[in-house]
């Protein structure tokens, strides 16, 4: 071997050495979450999902396709269904205008408040979940549009995720399946609070739920609020299994079927507190634990 | 003499680089393609390792067309769009072909079954060791059931993947027999 070969090959064998120690390296500066390593994912984002979106169009269309040959073989059976359906529907909306009229009124006796200052803004999902490590979506809507990280995204069904990185034109929505993914949510019947878990899988975990609670199976699951990043009352899914202390909740959004999704664009806080002080929202538990909180009861459960 | 120094200096230029572009170019769009196929609700969260079976071709058969650093970008686009953890498959993938070329003159002379079973293990170490770094750095184990999906899928993809690309160079061949 040459001498110019043998300092080729001592060159090469460094640089395998050094591209695996950078690449290594990579996935700790990654997880470490620098704000440069946020802006560079986010504008290789911008620059790659229209290409994502080009190469992706044939699959699409393929799925396009094979969905029509679907719905034109079960036509007949579909418009039965579709009609049923529609009869459910016009007497639940029914019911659901008498309900909103009287929870008006019952608002405006006790002065609740409300969240109306969200503005709802759509946009396509460019991507799905393509392997079992991370379960985000990449939305075609960026800061131009004025969104912001935090933003819950939705469908029709309920919740997809919250914004959690924004590009220029191009966002990242993590999915309530992702494992990294907490949602304060309730039980929609007994109101017991708890934190639906990702597990990157098609179904969540409902943990830290009180002791006392009893979970139904097929009870609706609802965001609590708690936090102030997601508005109370958007379904997140619907108690599937009760194992002991194990309660699986399977999403209200087929998150397979991801075409468009809406995004809840401002009062992140989720209650409109405009003529709120903040000393009348927000009232801390009492301190001293002697304090009466009900007739007969101190804070810390004690009867007195 | 003069003709025989200018023939070395030809010699000294032939380049692989147009070709190894090329060869980036598709693994780059295979990546993508594999982005876009989990799309399809069937690969939901679980779309195959298509560039994985590229890599392994390559490799095999043409390693001087995919330096390190064509695998470094394969590794780090794809863990870009996938939002994965941002260098696992890229390390992943590189340590693979390092253990590969290591072991190049072997695998050339290998029967397709013992290629196939060879791919199947290293599928399984690149998705081992994305599992290993992933749960040491998040501290929790992601759902098994969608890899073991990704990685058997990929399995059964092998033969077809294998054989398209087989046929692509065969082709490429005779073009260049017949230039």
């Amino acid at each position: 071997m040459r001498a110019s070969d043998k300092i080729k090959v001592r060159q090469r064998r460094f640089a395998h050495v050094a591209l695996i120690i950078i690449s290594f390296s990579l996935m700790f500066v990654g997880k470490a979450d620098l704000v440069a390593m946020r802006d560079a994912r986010m504008s290789s984002n911008d620059f790659l999902a229209p290409v994502i979106d080009f190469v992706s169009a044939p699959i699409r269309g393929v799925e396009t396709m094979a969905d029509g040959i679907r719905t034109v073989a079960s036509l007949r059976a579909e418009n039965v269904r579709l009609q049923a359906e529609n009869d459910l529907l016009q007497r639940w909306r029914r019911r659901a205008e008498i309900l909103e009229s009287e929870n008006q009124q019952l608002r405006s006796v006790t002065g609740a408040v409300s969240y109306e200052n969200r503005r709802l803004i759509t946009a396509r999902a460019v991507t799905a979940p393509g392997g079992s490590f991370a379960h985000t979506v990449l939305i075609a809507i960026g800061d131009e549009e004025g969104i912001e990280a935090g933003d819950p995204v939705i469908t029709s069904n309920g919740l997809v995720g919250i914004v959690y990185d924004v590009g220029r034109a191009y966002a990242r929505v993590l999915m309530i399946s992702d494992i990294n993914a907490r949602i304060p949510v309730m039980l929609a019947s007994s109101s017991w609070p708890g934190l639906t878990m990702g597990r990157n899988s098609e179904y969540l975990e409902l943990a830290f739920l009180p002791a006392e609670a009893r979970p139904a199976i097929g009870e609706l699951v609802l965001t609590s609020g708690h936090g102030g990043i997601l508005p109370a009352g958007l379904a997140v899914g619907r108690v599937e299994r009760v194992d002991g202390d194990y309660v699986q909740v399977r999403p209200a959004v087929d998150f397979r079927n991801l075409g468009y999704v809406s995004i809840l664009i401002g009062g992140t806080e989720g209650v409109d507190r405009s003529d709120l002080s903040q000393d009348s929202f927000f009232t801390p538990l009492p301190v001293e634990d002697d304090k009466r909180l009900l007739e007969g009861l101190n804070a810390s459960g004690t009867r007195q | 003499m003069k003709d025989q120094q200018s023939y070395f200096e030809k010699a000294d230029f032939q380049s692989d680089l147009p070709k190894q572009f090329l060869i980036l170019f598709v693994g780059i769009v295979l990546v993508l393609f594999e982005v876009g196929l989990a799309q399809w609700p069937f690969f939901y969260g679980a779309s195959p390792f298509l560039s994985l079976i590229f890599m392994y071709f390559i490799l095999i058969y043409h390693d001087e067309l995919m330096p390190i650093i064509t695998v470094f970008i394969m590794g780090l686009v794809a863990d870009l769009l996938m939002s994965d953890i941002l260098g696992g498959r890229a390390t992943a993938m590189m340590l693979l072909s390092y253990a590969m070329r290591m072991g190049i003159l072997r695998l050339q002379q290998s029967e397709f079954m013992d290629l196939w079973l060879g791919f199947a293990v290293s599928c399984a170490a690149v998705t081992l060791f994305q599992l290993i770094v992933f749960s040491v750095i998040n501290l929790a184990v992601p759902a098994i059931s969608p890899l073991l999906f990704q990685v058997g899928f990929t399995l059964i993809l092998f033969p077809i993947g294998f054989f398209m690309m087989f046929s692509v160079q065969r082709l490429l061949q005779t073009l260049q027999v017949t230039r």
